[in-house]
């Protein structure tokens, strides 16, 4: 079903995917939450270093899913640690996969309805939200990448625009000193900067979609930098205009960065409605690849046409994403995603990498 | 959907008759003769005329139909050459007869009435000769022609000022005469069940994908019509999604356009009877560019091209950027501009989506008067339609003449548009984007883009996708999206 050769994706695709996965409402809230943690102005040195642990994860992720060509996450797992493991595990990671994409859908809605449509009620901007998400899903793998690539660009323009305009209020000493404190209080911000590059473990299902699955790795490589470089060029924006104690007070700190200066003489004098719209382009991919990575889970866990599965994960991502009472309760269940996603996608695949590699060697020996 | 019904009940009929038909023709020339007189003697316009062979006193006959037939190349060339006495009064057989007395090139046998029938209705001239059994048919059509002229929906103002006829021989000679390609294939098809009609696909042979040529063929066998008129009923039986607003299927009048979508490995479809020629696969970015594109040098059509994506974008948005501004987010805009536009508005009574309706549905109605009326009327509905209907409705404080600008703006956006079809596209879409701002303002028109980005991803025109320069991904390519680069830079043939 999957497998058929027009089910395929180019490398670059796969990157596109990778980083239109990656960035989403990390823009908005990681420079308050990491520097709520690190209080001192380095964190986008714990960002750097969050960007290059998630690369390790990712590097791993793609050493698992290359063990077994054009298979994903949920065919071969269940080869690995047998029928009912394999099959408890895909689940959970199914439930991780439309969990965290309900959660995107809300942030979006809570952010939207603050800056954009006061008093809109929240399930009037998820619904059509959710359907546009399955009318895109619903034609597979290859569309959606295809429509990542159209985001992509807009992305990259639109936000390299308006960061280097917030340049005028942007004071190098906000950033001072470097490492003024000594290492520690950086490392304590680097969990919530990983997590911040939640993504990789796409990669779990992408690699058995790869035109050239020997080219993973460099994706990974690749799909992490380019959000790696925007998110470090965030929070030195941010923390440079508004200083560390100006982040901390600030629930959305890039949107107020946006909000805080004005180039009077062009059409629009601030614009923080243009980095709205391309980051609610940006939670619309990773809430789209979220949820087909949900929808083809339970499809091959349990061997059916996805297209059942697409439509009832709607009303479940619906009941999710209205779950958390307001926008408190949303962070915690963002962190408690994040505290799952460490476990789930840190430290199980490498689990199961090594059982495989050991089943593999017992499997030479006694060939041999 | 009628005529299908119609197709359908009468399949049986059809099928029947076509056994009856299918007689062969004998050596009796009477017998022969009484065959298609019962078929198709009782049209006033088809002439029968018997004579004697020269000097023999064998019966003889030709049967042409009254104007679609070169009656002078009948007269001088079959008849006169038929009743001269022959020296030698040999046999008259057939091969005497077509080697030696017939000067005319186009010249073929058939054997049984259903294929004289077709053959004479379409202008040939069929003779019959006394113990023979074939009938020689004789090619002289000679439909009735317009002049090539400049195409009227295409306007270059550099470039050639050919355009297609109504004559299919015509359109593919066009094609033959734009240079020596010895690759260029022209393929024969006959289209429709009561009426047939001549079609033909062109490509260049080792430039068009062999998939993409027999899918192509594929679809046009399947064509299951009584009648094709034109080839906008062609378009619609073959393209892939028939509920896509976006055309997938592009015409045009001009043999260049054709000719240099053939060079890109595309397919054309040319139909008998109309000027219209049908080039497949569609991709988005050939909606917005112009053949004159590539006549200009390369930095002023890169900027026109530019110019013109941008003129789509308002086109499509502009009226829902008003709505979305005006009654969500005034902040958004520059303080001084939201005071004046909220001060024009003031006596506005509707919201901003009425105020925009009634404008874009008023436009859309002058545009269309205008189009239908005739051409000396036409530049009256526009003064009317536009000007005064346009300064009354702001004066009486229907709308703001904010709004005015942003209808004028988008309307002659819309015609900046180089293809028809796509213009009609954007123009519909621009309706349901303006009610999409109505309901949740700037993020309603995300919605929206994103929203016809997942149709068009999804969208594939004979399996090409249908925005495939733009994605996947190829820098290449889409250097050549953008702009136009500079024809030497110009090496590599598209993929």
């Amino acid at each position: 079903m999957i497998n058929s050769s027009k089910d395929r994706i180019t490398s670059s695709q796969a990157v596109v995917i990778l980083v239109n996965y990656i960035l989403a409402a990390g823009i908005l809230t990681l420079p308050r939450l990491s520097v709520e943690k690190v209080k001192t102005p380095d964190v986008w040195i714990s960002v750097f270093l969050g960007g290059l642990i998630a690369m390790i994860g990712g590097v791993i992720i793609v050493k698992l899913s290359q063990q077994f060509p054009g298979k994903t996450f949920y065919q071969y797992c269940q080869e690995i640690v047998g029928k009912w493991v394999g099959g408890f595990l895909s689940l959970v990671i199914v439930c991780y996969f439309f969990t965290i994409s309900a959660y995107e859908v809300r942030t979006m809605a809570e952010v939207t309805g603050f800056f954009l449509l006061e008093g809109t009620p929240t399930w009037g901007i998820i619904l059509p939200f959710l359907w546009v998400g399955f009318y895109l899903i619903i034609g597979g793998i290859n569309p959606i990448a295809r429509m990542f690539e159209i985001i992509f660009p807009i992305t990259i323009i639109i936000f390299l625009l308006v960061t280097f305009m917030s340049l005028g209020i942007f004071e190098i000493d906000n950033l001072r000193p470097v490492l003024g404190l000594g290492i520690l209080p950086m490392l304590k911000g680097i969990k919530t900067a990983t997590l911040a590059f939640l993504g990789p473990e796409i990669m779990l299902l992408l690699v058995a979609f790869l035109k050239q699955p020997d080219k993973a790795v460099k994706v990974v490589l690749i799909g992490i930098s380019i959000p790696l470089i925007f998110y470090v060029l965030t929070v030195v924006m941010v923390i440079g205009a508004l200083s560390v104690d100006g982040v901390v007070t600030r629930t959305w700190p890039t949107l107020d960065l946006m909000r805080s200066f004005e180039i009077t003489g062009l059409i629009f004098e601030r614009f923080e409605s243009l980095l709205l719209v391309i980051w609610i382009m940006q939670i619309f991919s990773t809430f789209t690849i979220t949820y087909y990575a949900a929808a083809l889970g339970l499809a091959q866990l349990f061997k059916k046409n996805i297209k059942p599965f697409i439509y009832g994960l709607i009303p479940i991502i619906y009941i999710i994403a209205m779950f958390p009472k307001n926008i408190n309760d949303l962070f915690k269940l963002g962190g408690t995603i994040g505290n799952v996603a460490i476990f789930l996608f840190g430290v199980l695949p490498l689990i199961l990498l090594s059982i495989s590699r050991l089943k593999g060697e017992k499997h030479e020996t006694k060939s041999s | 959907m009628k005529q299908k019904l119609d197709f359908e009940s009468q399949k049986k009929k059809v099928s029947k008759s076509s056994q009856e038909l299918s007689e062969h023709f004998t050596s009796d020339f009477t017998l022969n003769l009484e065959l298609v007189r019962k078929k198709i003697g009782h049209n006033s316009d088809v002439n029968f005329r018997e004579f004697h062979i020269g000097g023999t006193g064998v019966c003889a006959a030709v049967i042409f139909v009254d104007g679609l037939s070169d009656k002078e190349l009948i007269d001088k060339h079959i008849m006169k050459s038929l009743m001269e006495s022959f020296s030698e009064k040999g046999v008259i057989s057939n091969e005497f007869i077509k080697n030696q007395i017939l000067s005319i090139s186009e010249l073929t046998e058939v054997h049984d009435l259903n294929n004289l029938v077709s053959k004479v209705l379409t202008g040939s001239t069929a003779l019959l000769v006394d113990g023979v059994p074939n009938v020689i048919i004789l090619g002289t059509t000679k439909g009735k022609s317009r002049n090539i002229e400049e195409p009227v929906s295409e306007v270059l103002v550099r470039g050639p000022r050919l355009g297609f006829t109504e004559t299919l021989s015509d359109n593919t000679a066009l094609l033959r005469q734009h240079g020596d390609n010895r690759d260029l294939s022209i393929i024969n098809f006959q289209v429709g069940l009561r009426t047939k009609k001549e079609l033909v696909i062109a490509y260049i042979k080792d430039i068009a994908d062999p998939d993409l040529v027999e899918e192509v063929k594929d679809r046009i066998k399947k064509i299951n019509i009584d009648d094709v008129p034109e080839s906008g009923y062609v378009e619609q039986l073959i393209e892939d999604n028939y509920l896509s607003p976006f055309t997938q299927v592009q015409s045009t009048e001009r043999p260049d356009r054709v000719f240099s979508a053939l060079m890109e490995g595309r397919v054309a479809i040319l139909l008998d009877g109309t000027p219209f020629a049908l080039i497949v696969p569609v991709t988005f970015s050939m909606l917005l560019h112009s053949p004159e594109d590539y006549y200009e040098r390369w930095l002023p059509t890169s900027l026109l091209r530019l110019l013109r994506y941008f003129a789509a974008f308002i086109s499509l948005f502009g009226p829902s950027f008003y709505i979305s501004f005006v009654s969500f987010h005034q902040g958004l805009i520059p303080t001084k501009l939201a005071l004046s536009i909220m001060g024009t508005r003031e006596g506005v009574p509707f919201p901003a989506i009425i105020e925009a309706l009634i404008m874009e549905v008023a436009i859309e109605i002058f545009r269309e008067a205008g189009l239908r009326s005739p051409k000396p009327i036409g530049p009256t509905i526009g003064i009317v339609g536009g000007l005064v209907i346009g300064e009354a409705a702001v004066q009486a404080g229907i709308v703001s003449p904010f709004m005015v600008i942003v209808m004028a703006l988008t309307a002659i956006s819309s015609f900046a548009i180089p293809q028809y079809s796509a213009g009609i596209t954007l123009r519909m879409l621009r309706f349901v984007a303006m009610f999409f701002a109505a309901m949740y303002g700037l993020y309603g028109v995300v919605l929206f883009f994103l929203f016809v980005c997942s149709h068009l991803v999804k969208l594939k025109s004979f399996g090409v996708p249908y925005i495939s320069p733009i994605v996947p991904f190829r820098v290449s390519d889409w250097k050549k999206f953008m702009v136009r680069i500079p024809l030497m830079m110009k090496k590599r043939r598209p993929r």
